[in-house]
């Protein structure tokens, strides 16, 4: 009991002094631009969770679906051990392949709707094994390789959206839009969509799929003692591979939900230049990657950015200040998890000794 | 009396647990203090106490009557502690020289490193105390022993007066222990105070002049090694009288279980082999190797871990090749390895999950693709019972157990599979002396119900204990090979060593 206390004292101490800091940066920020505190601390938390009808809460809450559904795919991928940093390509592929397969796939609706997020959700999964197949297969390491699958991805859509399958009307890089009938619904009454129960159901089945099943249980295992692993016989490639495919699942189905619910086309750099993907990676670092934690960091990260809007709106602020406060937090976590790391390895070290 | 260094009335909690209970230790200059007890009996805690790593919850350190109170590693250092830690600190791509003199690196007024002036220290320090150490060789290129002579140059170069030495013998021969202790035996002539953290009584005998036992984190006794005997030491130690010596079933082998023909292993650098060896039912085979010559490439190669080179493997009479580990330890191989920490055991794990490993398919553990918590608690349970196993219970973080437990564990989740061949690596490397009794006496009880028992160890005496036969590798090749009855552990040694006189030695009875 008292072990896990302290444990708990001594994770919250950090967060305190992360959200001081914050505060601290904004406040030299604000300064240097010159805009009224208490205008951007209004316009933040407008921005964040008001508007009329809760309209920029939803916006908050529909951004924080993508982001957590991003961060769901970094979770299963790194709880295993594999560092999967190519959620954005995995995305990307996902995006494109529902637009696609949404605009260009005759029949009804919701039957159009499903075919393409389990397209989406089977190209995303096919994009992050190759990267497994990369570290497998040619030894070209995972960190590295899922890292740079993202700049194909990111510029092969590029090209399809940009010539093949331009909506020329439009002007800009992007695709006709998916028929109506196949857009996710919104709940009633608001402007959030409904792809929001997608990431919370793909959130219950990550969680019981890293606590309660056999193939759960041997990722976990893998992650945590790789060489154990290995030595008690488990099929580490095969984990390997399973675990890409289940991570570039969830990213593929984050790049549909975007498609289908939200922009309801695909268009050039929508899903790359909102940061979603690094956004989720940072989210599941933030909270050491513990599962039940995921979806309220992702929250969080979706109302710094929707704030940092409303900042710009009604105090002017650039809300460039927001992806600011971002690399702070960035910075915060990598050094506590330097931190974490280096007491870690202090512990093995006396471990052997203790009753 | 209190000596030059006392520490008085120490208490160190960690959590619940009281790791160390109002202890009091005195050590003065010109001696060499062994402290002894089981893995967890606080040993090491008390000394990390000395050396700055652990701040105590009461109790008060004095060094010639002046009290201190250090707040970390450095307090200690600039007063003259220094410390080898059973697992070595040091940056294997530089030079022994630069070892030494990181993080205390004399410079010049530019704030240049100034080498010249370290190393002529240092060689000052070598020729003083005899010690044997090439100052410009890469710490990778360097054997074990050479490496713990590093850290002890770290030690001296810093100007200790103490030096606490932890398991120093543990990953020693008998000739280098040796001339470690003869290096100890300089510093104590010089008036340094020297205190090693031991579980081997034969050396505490040999060259301890002071002997505290600890048990349970309380000291049990302290006092000159001439008003002790081994007898009670060990008795202290355990807190009750020895288990009888262990009884063994008649020598019989039966078929061969595992046969190793002229296997070449893929070693770091240069391949390992060929080797050939047999375990045959119902026989223990000892392979006595230092570490690093090839035993663990050759361990690895049989359960799989690592590629062939050439040669053959089989189990049972099926040729192992081109099966992956868990093809082969389906066809009845159990591996208990020598790194528990890593490979072992997932130690930020549950100890239920670490004893379910390699049994998770099994249909009383699942229900589909979903785990059977309950089943997998109870097996859990099971092996800690059975193994006596010290633990919270099955859902207690693996982490959280001594070394002994935890190896315990490792050895009740390896031995209950009740596989043909086992293969234990450094089965007791770092644990205490009543696990190693249960251990070796789970060994012998598997080798005399017809279980094939392939044995390597570092520990010439491990080796004795229990094997039928007994070979010896050097180099990655097997320079000797011995039946039980006819070994000597100096000859072992020599082998273990060099190439040996000529040729491979064989006096074998079978």
């Amino acid at each position: 009991m008292m072990a896990t206390d302290t444990g708990f004292a001594a994770r919250l101490g950090p967060w305190v002094a992360v959200i001081a800091w914050l505060f601290a940066i904004l406040l030299v920020l604000m300064i240097a631009v010159g805009a009224s505190l208490d205008q951007a601390v209004s316009g933040f938390f407008n921005g964040a969770f008001g508007g009329r009808n809760s309209a920029y809460l939803m916006t908050t809450i529909g951004r924080s679906a993508l982001i957590i559904g991003m961060a769901l795919a970094v979770l299963i991928s790194f709880r295993a051990g594999l560092y999967n940093i190519g959620g954005e390509g995995q995305l990307v592929v996902g995006g494109i392949v529902a637009a696609l397969v949404g605009i260009y796939l005759p029949g009804p609706g919701p039957m159009v709707l499903a075919v393409g997020i389990l397209a989406a959700m089977a190209a995303a999964s096919l994009w992050a094994v190759l990267a497994g197949a990369l570290q497998v297969y040619l030894g070209v390491p995972l960190l590295i390789g899922s890292l740079l699958l993202n700049y194909p991805a990111r510029y092969i859509s590029s090209y399809l959206v940009g010539h093949p399958f331009r909506d020329v009307a439009a002007g800009l890089p992007q695709t006709h839009m998916v028929p109506q009938g196949a857009w996710i619904p919104n709940f009633p009454g608001t402007r959030l969509d409904m792809g929001i129960i997608l990431v919370l159901l793909a959130a219950v089945f990550t969680i019981v799929y890293a606590y309660r099943t056999v193939p759960g249980y041997r990722t976990r295992m893998n992650g945590l003692a790789p060489d154990f692993a290995r030595a008690s016989g488990l099929p580490v490639k095969r984990l390997v591979f399973q675990t890409l495919a289940m991570s570039g699942a969830i990213a593929g189905l984050v790049g549909a939900i975007a498609v289908f619910g939200v922009h309801y086309r695909f268009s050039d750099g929508m899903l790359v230049q909102p940061l979603y993907a690094w956004t989720g990676i940072i989210a599941v670092l933030m909270v050491g990657m513990v599962p039940w934690a995921v979806p309220l960091s992702g929250f969080f990260f979706a109302a710094v950015q929707t704030g940092a809007a409303g900042m710009e709106r009604t105090a002017g602020i650039p809300k460039e200040i927001g992806l600011i406060m971002q690399a702070a937090i960035i910075l915060f976590v990598a050094s506590r998890l330097a931190v974490v790391n280096l007491a870690g390895s202090a512990r093995g070290e006396g471990n052997d000794d203790r009753a | 009396m209190s000596g030059w260094i006392a520490l008085s009335n120490i208490t160190v909690r960690f959590g619940a647990l009281t790791a160390v209970d109002a202890v009091s230790l005195d050590v003065d200059k010109g001696e060499i203090h062994a402290v002894v007890g089981e893995n967890g009996a606080g040993k090491s805690t008390i000394m990390n106490v000395l050396f700055g790593l652990l701040v105590p919850d009461e109790g008060t350190i004095a060094i010639g009557g002046t009290p201190h109170a250090w707040k970390t590693p450095q307090d200690a250092i600039a007063h003259g502690i220094g410390m080898v830690h059973q697992h070595f600190m040091l940056q294997d791509s530089m030079t022994v020289l630069e070892n030494v003199v990181l993080c205390a690196e004399p410079v010049n007024r530019l704030g240049i490193v100034d080498f010249a002036t370290a190393r002529a220290k240092l060689e000052d320090i070598i020729a003083t105390y005899g010690i044997r150490s090439r100052l410009d060789a890469r710490v990778a290129d360097l054997s074990v022993s050479e490496r713990q002579v590093v850290e002890i140059l770290k030690v001296l170069y810093r100007e200790a007066e103490v030096l606490i030495l932890d398991e120093p013998t543990a990953v020693l021969t008998p000739q280098e222990t040796r001339s470690l202790f003869e290096i100890l035996a300089n510093f104590k002539a010089a008036g340094k105070a020297i205190v090693i953290i031991t579980h081997k009584l034969d050396e505490v005998m040999e060259v301890a002049d002071t002997v505290s036992v600890m048990r349970g984190g309380r000291l049990v006794s302290s006092g000159p090694r001439e008003a002790t005997s081994k007898d009670e030491i060990a008795r202290g130690i355990i807190g009750g009288d020895l288990p009888a010596p262990r009884a063994r079933g008649p020598y019989a082998p039966g078929a061969p279980v595992l046969k190793v023909t002229d296997l070449v292993a893929r070693g770091e650098g240069r391949p390992v082999g060929p080797v050939s060896l047999e375990v045959r039912k119902g026989e223990i085979v000892g392979v006595a190797a230092v570490a690093g010559n090839g035993q663990a490439e050759l361990i690895e190669t049989i359960v799989g871990l690592r590629r062939s080179a050439g040669g053959t493997v089989s189990l049972d009479g099926q040729d192992l090749a081109g099966k992956d580990v868990a093809a082969r330890r389906a066809l009845g191989l159990s591996y208990i390895p020598t790194d528990r920490q890593r490979v072992g055991l997932a130690l930020e794990a549950r100890v239920s999950e670490n004893a379910l490993i390699g049994r998770e398919m099994e249909s009383r553990f699942r229900r589909g693709l979903f785990q059977i918590g309950s089943q997998i608690d109870a097996f859990a349970r099971e092996v800690i019972a059975r193994y006596r196993i010290k633990v919270a219970g099955p859902r207690a973080k693996t982490s959280s157990m001594s070394g002994g437990n935890k190896q315990k564990l490792v050895v009740g989740r390896e031995l209950s599979r009740e596989t043909p061949l086992v293969i234990a690596e450094n089965p007791t490397w770092g644990v205490d002396i009543g696990a190693i009794d249960f251990i070796h006496g789970e060994l012998v009880r598997m080798r005399d119900a017809g279980h094939a028992i392939l044995l390597v160890s570092t520990e010439i005496d491990e080796i004795l204990a229990l094997s039928d036969r007994i070979v010896v590798m050097f180099e990655g090749r097997i320079t000797g090979s011995f039946a039980a009855s006819d070994a000597d552990r100096f000859e072992i040694g020599a082998l273990m060593t060099s190439h040996g006189s000529g040729g491979i030695q064989t006096r074998d009875a079978s």
